[in-house]
């Protein structure tokens, strides 16, 4: 009786829980390999770090493709096709796009901390298989899609982004056998801004329109706010992906004060939502969100003085260790808490019965002890990349290993206490 | 129709709007039999609402109470009343008076969201179609939160609401049962 109003029912939206699941189960165990392989190359390999093959660069791509983007593909395929009320696409490309995907990724970073080239191209080639797949069912999706300009403008810059990065990405790998590249270092920063901002962080933002007004109970972001602030952050992150292509710094400054207007809209576009929330007390996985949201411009001011001239010694480095492990492995693990057990929860009733409780489902101890550890390793790293120390890096690798264990040991207890609710469900059906 | 228990709940909360006994000769447009067929009405009605000038009126006669639609032609400046005439059989009288406070003497309470409440015999209905997420869940944990009793939240949706049973389950509801229908999928909150 209204215009767009016959759409897919539930069963197509509803994925097998393993889909998701094995998407969050492969990130988490990058995630602790990161942390650990930062620790095996030691504290002076990552603070005279400038680019170039080895562990660093290996532990950088885990986090980047192995946790980040890897939880970006999950939290997509299950949250996309609910939020915007079309299919994702069929089950065996989401299965294919996994198996292309996470085993390539696993020989691309040995292939980069080991400097084999083979596996490089071949882990290379299948990540890009993998990320192909993945922006080719993103964009059939949001094709049909006309009704949600806060969630679709973003995530179409971030497919975008994706393409062009992936193209980069792979030139960079030929480029450290062939040299072809003509200024590999400003490919390496292009690359890096359209991974960050481009691909990540427009998923980020974009989805943050949707699951921030959902977990919170708040009222949804104007679609009005909403395309403002996409389209701030879209001429942001063109202007900056022009200015480090160029080696403009100015163009790059200009990209990156642009990139601090669009998150104050962002932000902007977000606090009627929070100020209108049903849910005054803020869940604990809230408290990695205010700390991404601190950091994300945080990283921007950074990238701002190093356009301006600010010595790559150690801001280079400061600026890549806020992007991506500030400001997006922050969040991204903020909303894996809240997404996993939310997951469970929502499959918890396929049996029948009563479904699982979201608080039952999701150990706080374990978050504690990751957000502890993640700051401690956030604030003792960016110090000791400051100054120049190797103890308090070493301490801070040691914290973020032991947090990314905690995160570790969040997602197990998770799928436990979901299998322990649904064999009771099934003992409960067959009981009856 | 004074026999009808809607009706009479809605008479004691205020009464039908004065226009309405200009509207009760109007033919109605029947939407049911292309509900049936599984079709969508609403071109079939923005039609025959097309043609109506400042002051006229139109009937729909519709399986539920079609809220989405009030929504809609609210925002064209139709005021409406609905009367629930038997099980499955609704009819909605809409009055093109610029729509100003309409849900005012429309029998129904809209919410911050957008969702509009109603009382029936079998609970309170509440229907959250065509409303951008989250907020068909917010509308529905507003109006559950506001429940002191064992009362049941019957909720119009437009389709099955993945994200509703997590949120209901924590605060001690569940969903009883569902019922699918083209462009309404009804579904039954009971506590647990």
């Amino acid at each position: 009786m209204f215009p767009g109003s016959l759409m897919m029912g539930a069963k197509e939206r509803l994925l097998p829980p393993s889909l998701p699941y094995r998407f969050f189960i492969a990130a988490v165990v990058f995630h602790m390999a990161a942390w650990a392989t930062l620790l095996a190359a030691g504290p002076e390999a990552v603070l005279g770090f400038m680019g170039g093959q080895g562990l660093v660069l290996a532990a950088l791509h885990m986090i980047t493709l192995g946790t980040l983007a890897m939880s970006a593909m999950g939290a997509s395929i299950q949250l996309l096709p609910v939020a915007t009320r079309r299919p994702l696409g069929p089950l065996w490309a989401i299965r294919l796009m996994f198996w292309l995907y996470a085993p390539g990724v696993a020989v691309f970073v040995a292939g980069l901390g080991l400097a084999i080239p083979g596996a490089q191209h071949l882990g290379g080639a299948l990540a890009v298989a993998g990320l192909t797949v993945f922006g080719g069912l993103v964009a059939a999706n949001l094709r049909q899609v006309g009704d949600l300009p806060g969630v679709t403008r973003y995530t179409w810059m971030a497919v975008v982004s994706l393409a062009a990065l992936a193209v980069l990405g792979l030139g960079l790998v030929v480029d450290f056998t062939k040299g072809f590249l003509p200024d590999h270092g400003a490919v390496a920063v292009t690359h890096a801004v359209l991974a960050g901002y481009g691909f990540m962080g427009m998923l980020a933002l974009g989805f943050s329109t949707v699951l921030i007004p959902m977990f919170v109970l708040g009222s949804a972001v104007p679609d009005k706010l909403a395309k403002r602030s996409a389209l701030a952050s879209g001429i942001a992150l063109t202007v900056a992906v022009v200015g480090v292509a160029s080696g403009i710094g100015a163009v790059a400054a200009l990209g990156a004060v642009l990139g601090l207007v669009a998150v104050g809209l962002h932000a902007h576009a977000l606090s009627g939502t929070i100020k209108s929330r049903m849910k005054k007390r803020f869940e604990p996985f809230f408290r990695l969100v205010w700390v991404a949201v601190v950091l994300l411009p945080l990283g921007l001011l950074v990238g701002l003085a190093l356009a301006l001239g600010a010595p790559a010694d150690p801001w280079a480095t400061l600026w890549g260790f806020l992007l991506i492990f500030g400001w997006l492995l922050t969040f991204v693990t903020a909303l894996l808490q809240r997404i996993m057990p939310f997951l469970a929860s929502m499959h918890s009733s396929s049996l029948g019965g009563k479904p699982a409780l979201l608080s039952r489902l999701a150990p706080k101890l374990p978050v504690d002890i990751h957000l502890a550890c993640h700051t401690a390793a956030l604030v003792l790293i960016a110090a000791a990349i400051i100054g120049g120390w190797t103890w308090p890096l070493w301490l801070g690798l040691v914290a973020g290993l032991a947090g990314s264990i905690a995160f570790g040991g969040f997602a197990i207890e998770v799928i436990r206490r979901y299998r322990t609710h649904m064999n009771a469900a099934a003992a409960a059906n067959h009981e009856g | 129709m004074a026999e009808n228990p809607s009706m009479e709940a809605n008479t004691k909360a205020g009464g039908p709007p004065e226009w309405l006994a200009l509207a009760l000769d109007r033919p109605p447009v029947d939407v049911r039999g292309i509900l049936a067929g599984g079709e969508d009405p609403f071109a079939a009605i923005m039609e025959a609402a097309a043609p109506i000038a400042f002051g006229g009126f139109l009937v729909i006669d519709a399986p539920f109470n079609p809220s989405p639609l009030r929504r809609i032609l609210a925002g064209r400046g139709f005021s409406s009343y609905g009367r629930k005439l038997s099980e499955g059989h609704w009819r909605v009288f809409f009055h093109l008076d610029g729509g100003a406070d309409w849900e005012a003497g429309a029998e129904v309470e809209v919410l911050p969201e957008g969702a509009m409440t109603w009382r029936e015999d079998d609970g309170i209905h509440i229907d959250v179609r065509k409303l951008s997420p989250p907020n068909p869940l917010l509308a529905i944990i507003r109006l559950i939160e506001g429940i002191d009793g064992d009362e049941t939240v019957v909720v119009h949706h437009d389709r099955e609401p993945q994200l509703l049973a997590p949120e209901l389950a924590e605060r001690g509801w569940h969903i009883a049962r569902m019922a699918s229908e083209v462009v309404n999928i009804r579904l039954w909150l009971e506590r647990i």
